[in-house]
Formats: C-alpha cells, structure tokens, sequence
C-alpha cells in the first residue's frame, strides 16, 4: 500500500510557519531525543496578563512529518489562550494536515508534547501552577495514550493493549500485549520507556511484551 | 527526473525493452519441443542461461532463471538447507545481508536451525577470523554477499570462499556457499570457482533489465530440492511457464552490460566521486557511511548528514526530481534505524542523516552538478531549522 503524505502535510514540509527561536521566550521546552527519532523545541511568547499565547516559534529535529505538525501546532496555538492552546489533540493536529499516515502518527504527538510541555513549564514558574504528575496508575496511563502502535496509529490505551500498570517505589512495571508483530515492538517499548520515564519520581522501567 | 537510487532498481534499458517487445509480441510461444516456435522460444533461454554463465565461469546448464532476485535467493538457501540431512544444523551469514536473506535465515531459526551472524568492521567488510570460528560439522549452508547495498562495501569473498572451503575439507563435505551478487553485479566481476561459490543469485532489476526476473547459479553437484512444484518444462527447480519476455530482456541488459563494463564502471566512478568531492568541500559535518576508495563499487556513495534527519532531505530532493534514498528510522515502516549503519557502529542520530546515492551508466555530469546545487541549500535550510547545532568552534 502506498504510505504517501497529503499535500497539506507537503505544503507546511516545504513552508513551514513559525519555525525559528524567540530570543526572549516565557516558556520554552525540547520533547523527543535524536537517539530515538526526532526532536522538536516550542518556545511561547505569552501576554502575562491575559495568558494568551502572542507569539509562538518551534525548531525540529525531524522528518517532513514532523516538521509538518510543529508547523500545524503553532498556527493552532496562536492567539489562543494557554488552556485552549493545552487542550489541543494530537488527533486534531492531525486532521488539520488532511492525515497522517498511521506510521507517522506519532510525530504530531510529539509536537503537541511540545506545546503542552512549554505550557505546562509557564504555568509552573509564573502561574505557580504544578502540573507535574505525580506517580499514580492514572497518571502513567495519560502518558501511555500518548503511545501509538505504529501499524494503525492509534494509542495503546485506547487499543486495550496494556494489560498491567504496577508502581512499587520509583520501579514501574509495564505489561503489554503485543502479539508475535515484533518488527513494531522494540520502537514501541522505547516509546513507552520514553514517556513514563518522564512522570515525575519515575526511578526505573520496565515493559514486558506478556 | 534525475535518478540517483539505482541500487534499489533501475531504469530497463531501451535495447532490453525492445527485446522483450519482441518477444512479448512475436515471439511469445512457450518453450516446448520440436515445433519452431517452441523451440525458438527454448533456444532464447538457453541463449540468455549461456550469456550468464560465460560472465561468470559457469557452463549453461548451471544457471536458472527466477521470478526475482529474492526468488533465487529463497530458492538457493531454503532449496540448499532441504536437500541435506546433517544432525543439529547450523546456518551461516552476516549481520548485513540483504532483507530477503536474513528473512529466509529467521524463517529457517524457526524451524531449529541454529544460525550464526558474522559481524563487520567499521566500513563493512566482513569479519572473517569470526567466519572461520563458527564453522564446523554441523554447518549445512554459508550465504554472503558481494557488494552490500546499502554502504557499498566490496566484500572479501575470495578470502571468504577459501574459509568455507578449507572448513569443508576439514569436515569431509561439501559446505554450499551461497553469495548474493545482486547489487554487485553493476560494477563487479565474477568468477564463480575463485570464490568457490555453490550458489549465486541475481537479479535483473539492478542492471537495466525488468523488475519480475532473476537467476540463480547452481553449482553442478550441488544437492538441491526444489521449494516450489509445478509443471518443469524449464527446471524443476523454477516449475511452471517461463517467463521469456523478462528473460529476454535479461538477456540484453546482460549483453549491454558488458559491451562496455570497464567504460561504464569508470563513467559511474567519476561522476561518483565529483559527487563526493563536491558534498566534501560544500557540507561539513558529514560521515561517508562504507569504504573510500577501491574497497567501494563505483557507483555508491552513502553519507550521514549530521544534525538533521535523512527522510526529510530525501522529500526535499524528491520534490526536486531528485530520487535517493536514506536510512533513517523514519522512512522505515518500522520506524528502527537502518541495521547496516548500526552494524558498522553508527548511532542513531548518525543513521538517521544518511542518504544513499546510486548512479548508473545513464547518469549524467549535469545530474550530478544540478544534484549538488540542490542538496547543499537543503542541508543547509535544515540545520538552519534543527533542535540540534554544530558544536560551537
């Protein structure tokens, strides 16, 4: 089958809007790592007194995709609140594009990680706001939807593919069912790694394919 | 549409093209005896077996034709593998190979054999102390290759042959050698008793003549069943009707092949290296990805672009009319690095800039001039936008 990308996704590739730094950003956060993939930077320029995002910027590290979807992310985030811009779905990113294709879900997951990273960081060091989860079942779950199984590019949540979430101490421990589909496991048990790593007071990980 | 992605496949030569029309059109009968026309048609074969076997040091009656490169690869190890009966099997190749035979390898762990995967050094040549050390009584098949594709190393398979044969004196029998000459066949001879091969398998894709054909050397003695029945009008080990329209078209781009081999070789190797001198003085921070120099086949060239991710220069170029192709994770439906870059030690930021460039005879100085002027911008214009900067000097 043919895995080709829209030509809204082309167009925002080729052009994208918003990309750069700001000098002088209120808020600024780096999701993904070069070592497994890509990595995208959002930098937000926010009107303290409204908390309306005037000014948006984001540097990528990525395939077209990526840099398709931090461009798409920004011209959403623009002009909105923090709440309404945190509020915006990977899947709404997405859809702006005209789709993605399952494989390359992923990448407007980490872009609006990056959005909502940046805001997050602003509304903790000037709104006084901790949003840092702390380590519940709950908040690993939340984490892992944002986890897709390549092959369809839906969460593994929403998949019913985590079977067990256990928490002793800092160690979580992980369960999935993945089936005999290996080629996609190892990328998806680095994701996983990747986002439960970051909830607060994470010491250590592990994922079983059970 | 400047294309820079031979190794993958290339353009069918028109000369192959007309005589596959020929045969499509006129002389389509299917080989049989006695009639002219079946005859005919039985005689092209043949005709096109001798030409192959001639390049390569073999007699007509050692060569097959396929369904495709992977066709011969399949027919040559599982065919091979099938046809002994050794106690605790053990199956022999490299980290490097080619998909289709290291597919076939995990197919054949699954059933109980027990493989072994050489490994490389940093520009991907083959291990051969680790070669000779995991060969023994219970090997019943080595498969190596003579060009990787991906990085273009020229693998030592003289050496390598000499190791397989020695260690099949040793045992007291046959050890079948299996070499994949697919990408090499562009810009390699072959001889197949210098590097003591059983086996070898082509592929008429990567040398101007149709997708859909292959062929595989079967060294006469070499015990073999076949993997797959039919009607063996052709071979029992290939059942069913030739396909002498893909044949035939084979048969020519073997023919044009070698009208000029060392010509040809020497235009893809200039044109290669202003290439590569031209990315050198244009673009720092780049990896060459493989050997410089004679160790590499003369029409390859595979750089990792540091700080920036291959598929999307790839999309760049594309919407240029430039094809190349790259091994990062993200142009893999798997979303892993290329394993071959890993295996010659790249990390995974280091695979994903790679791009590979594959040239062929048709490839022109203006491609590659007009190739240069577009990438340096892209590469550029992406780091421009990456997360990720040089090291400040």
């Amino acid at each position: 089958m043919a895995i080709k990308y829209t030509e809204k996704v082309i167009e925002h590739f080729k052009n994208p809007h918003n990309i750069g730094v700001i000098e002088d950003a209120d808020a600024c956060a780096t999701e993904g790592s070069p070592a497994c993939g890509d990595e995208i930077t959002v930098y937000l320029k926010i009107d303290k007194r409204t908390d309306r995002i005037v000014d948006v910027k984001f540097q990528s590290y990525g395939c077209a995709s990526n840099i398709a979807t931090g461009s798409i992310i920004t011209d959403l985030a623009k002009g909105k609140t923090i709440d309404e811009a945190e509020a915006i779905t990977w899947k709404q990113a997405a859809d702006e594009l005209g789709g993605l294709p399952p494989v390359k879900m992923h990448c407007s997951v980490l872009a609006v990680d990056g959005l909502r990273s940046a805001i997050r960081k602003y509304k903790k060091e000037v709104k006084g706001i901790d949003y840092d989860a702390t380590l519940t079942v709950d908040a690993i779950t939340r984490e892992l939807e944002h986890v897709l199984w390549p092959p369809v590019g839906v969460d593994i949540i929403t998949l019913k593919m985590v079977k067990y979430i256990g928490i002793e101490g800092g160690a979580v421990k992980v369960e999935i069912s993945a089936g005999s589909d290996e080629k996609y496991l190892e990328p998806t048990i680095d994701e996983i790694f990747e986002h439960v790593s970051k909830i607060k007071g994470v010491k250590s990980v592990s994922v079983d394919n059970v | 549409m400047i294309y820079l992605d031979n190794f993958r496949g290339t353009m069918v030569a028109p000369e192959a093209w007309e005589a596959m029309r020929i045969v499509a059109t006129e002389q389509y009968a299917v080989p049989a005896p006695f009639t002219q026309c079946g005859t005919g048609s039985a005689e092209l074969i043949e005709g096109a077996q001798s030409r192959l076997a001639a390049a390569i040091g073999a007699s007509s009656g050692e060569v097959v034709f396929t369904g495709s490169g992977t066709e011969a690869i399949n027919i040559g190890l599982l065919g091979s593998v099938r046809a002994q009966t050794i106690d605790k099997p053990e199956i022999v190749t490299s980290e490097i190979e080619y998909p289709a035979t290291l597919a076939v390898y995990r197919a054949l762990e699954k059933q109980g054999y027990v493989a072994h995967y050489i490994g490389v050094d940093g520009e991907g040549r083959y291990n051969l102390e680790q070669l000779a050390s995991v060969l023994n009584e219970h090997t019943v098949l080595v498969s190596l290759m003579g060009v990787n594709h991906m990085i273009g190393t020229i693998e030592p398979l003289a050496e390598a042959g000499e190791i397989v044969a020695e260690a099949a004196r040793r045992v007291g029998r046959k050890i079948p050698l299996h070499i994949d000459f697919a990408s090499a066949l562009q810009t390699q001879r072959l001889d197949v008793d210098a590097v003591h091969a059983d086996l070898v398998s082509f592929s008429s894709n990567k040398i101007h003549g149709p997708k859909g054909v292959g062929a595989l050397y079967v060294r006469k003695g070499t015990k073999i069943v076949p993997i797959s029945f039919g009607a063996d009008s052709y071979s029992p080990l290939v059942p069913g009707t030739p396909n002498t329209m893909g044949i035939a078209g084979f048969d020519k781009a073997l023919e044009l092949l070698y009208a000029n081999f060392d010509a040809d070789v020497e235009h893809m190797k200039q044109l290669r290296d202003r290439l590569a001198d031209g990315i050198r003085e244009r673009v720092p921070y780049i990896l060459l990805n493989g050997p410089e120099g004679p160790g590499r086949a003369a029409s390859h060239l595979c750089y990792s672009f540091l700080f920036i991710e291959g598929e999307a220069i790839m999309m760049f170029l594309d919407m240029d009319g430039i094809i190349v192709d790259t091994g990062s994770a993200c142009a893999a439906a798997t979303l892993k690095p290329n394993y071959i870059l890993m295996a010659i030690g790249r990390n995974h930021e280091e695979a994903h800039g790679s791009i590979r460039f594959t040239l062929s005879r048709y490839t022109t100085q203006e491609d590659i001039d007009t190739t240069l002027s577009r990438l340096v911008p892209i590469v550029e214009r992406l780091r421009a936008q990456s997360t990720i900067k040089p090291p400040a000097s």
